[in-house]
């Protein structure tokens, strides 16, 4: 630092050797472990193996019958282009494949250090109850992007190598060109990501209350199930846009001739109020939950 | 004394949502479903799927401008105020053919809350599910069942 003409337009600071992590790095340290534990897991493995193949298997099955499942958007479509096959599974998805894939972590992440009475273990290590909550609920979230890319992306396979790429009907009676589709069908898939996270983050907070990992699986489906029921009940519309299923629905307004994007919109800001709230709640009960019993 | 306060937060989470719930029952009979939304959506996507299924037919070249379905469209439920979801949807529709003449359908919609419908028209007019295109191919009538959706934000 003492030959400023030469080193003035680099202001590095001099100690080159870094601080031991704290805070943030100790996130990402705890952050390692959590993906290591998760990447470790037959069940977690088992089911990004299913997200890659039940596609294919779902096509090939699809296309040996004659009856087309009209009841879903796109349903009539599947055998006429392959892009239909994506936005099909994306209808099917939403009902209840969506919150049990993620909460199949998320709702085990927290529990499963009750059940194997672990808590002491790993608040020992130097790491606050802060950072290992966001290194869990992180990982919840990666592995829920994770497995996200996957369905797409092998839905979208699926359907454009066994049916072909095909031009797609929009939802305005128009057909896409199929240069176009491909990135419509991801930009459908990606809008889901919202609502995803916000099951994630349900799974999340009902594994950190109730310890348990079967009620914290089985809780966001059960919830995205009621909800579901409501909106096939016709409940009131206004009650309906603050549910955590609505979201999934947004995706019809990319599909369109002239696209909109108020759904996406308002199921976005929904989906990040659940985010909060349920990460809010859980964050709260294990900063004050009493570990030292075990 | 940590589960006293979990449970405050939790009364405190349930409080919101019951009140605004009640908030929100209180605000609407608003329904998402109107019949201006239906009609404005019926009308454009028939004229479209028309001009495909006619030009699968060979006759190529009519434009949805000189198709221009207009729908009119109720729900048959009384006391429904042609507002809401449900199956008993009923669009009758007008529109010009190939040919220059005036056409006329009745299509039963299935409108669901999420501004998403499937219409089914009558196969006298319309032609029956799967149609031979002019090259010989089996294909599927785009007119005779289609879906649409509608923004309802």
């Amino acid at each position: 630092m003492t030959t400023p003409a030469t080193t003035a337009t680099a202001p590095v600071p001099p100690a080159t050797a870094c601080p031991r992590p704290v805070g943030r790095g100790r996130v990402v340290t705890a952050y390692r472990w959590e993906i290591t534990k998760l990447a470790a897991q037959a069940r977690t493995r088992a089911t990004l193996a299913v997200c890659l193949v039940a596609p294919f298997v779902f096509v090939v099955l699809l296309d040996r019958q004659d009856r087309l499942p009209k009841d879903t958007l796109y349903g009539r479509w599947v055998h006429a282009s392959g892009f239909a096959t994506p936005l099909l599974v994306l209808g099917f998805a939403a009902q209840w494949v969506f919150p049990l894939l993620t909460s199949l972590v998320a709702g085990d992440i927290f529990a499963s250090e009750d059940q194997h009475g672990t808590w002491k273990t790993i608040l020992t290590r130097s790491h606050s109850r802060t950072q290992i909550f966001w290194a869990k609920a992180l990982a919840a979230a990666t592995f829920a992007v994770l497995l996200l890319a996957v369905l797409a992306l092998s839905c979208l396979a699926a359907g454009v190598l066994l049916v072909g790429h095909q031009p797609l009907e929009s939802l305005s009676g128009t057909l896409l060109p199929s240069g176009r589709t491909a990135g419509l069908v991801l930009a459908a898939w990606a809008s889901t990501l919202p609502p995803l996270l916000g099951f994630t983050a349900l799974g999340i907070m009902l594994s950190v209350l109730t310890r348990s990992s079967p009620a914290g699986i089985v809780g966001p489906i059960i919830l995205g199930l009621l909800m579901q029921l409501y909106a096939f009940l016709n409940g009131a519309d206004t009650i309906r846009h603050l549910l955590l299923v609505t979201p999934f629905d947004a995706w019809h307004g990319l599909l369109a001739a002239h696209p909109y994007y108020g759904p996406l919109r308002d199921g976005t800001l929904v989906s990040v109020g659940y985010i909060l709230i349920c990460l809010a709640i859980a964050y709260t009960a294990l900063r004050r939950r009493d570990i030292t019993g075990g | 004394m940590p589960r006293p306060t979990s449970n405050r937060l939790i009364r405190a989470a349930v409080a919101v949502g019951a009140v605004t719930a009640l908030t929100a029952a209180l605000a609407g009979c608003a329904t998402d479903v109107t019949r201006p939304r239906v009609e404005a959506s019926v009308g454009p996507v028939f004229t479209n799927l028309y001009v495909q299924q006619q030009a699968l037919l060979g006759r190529p070249g009519l434009t949805p401008a000189a198709v221009a379905a207009k729908p009119d469209c109720h729900r048959s439920t009384p006391g429904s105020h042609d507002r809401g979801a449900g199956s008993d949807w009923i669009c009758q529709v007008g529109w010009t053919d190939a040919a220059g003449r005036a056409q006329n359908g009745k299509f039963e919609l299935q409108v669901r809350s999420n501004g998403c419908y499937q219409a089914g028209g009558p196969t006298k007019i319309v032609g029956p599910v799967m149609i031979q295109t002019s090259t010989g191919k089996n294909v599927i009538n785009p007119v005779f069942e289609f879906d649409g959706c509608f923004d309802t934000t």
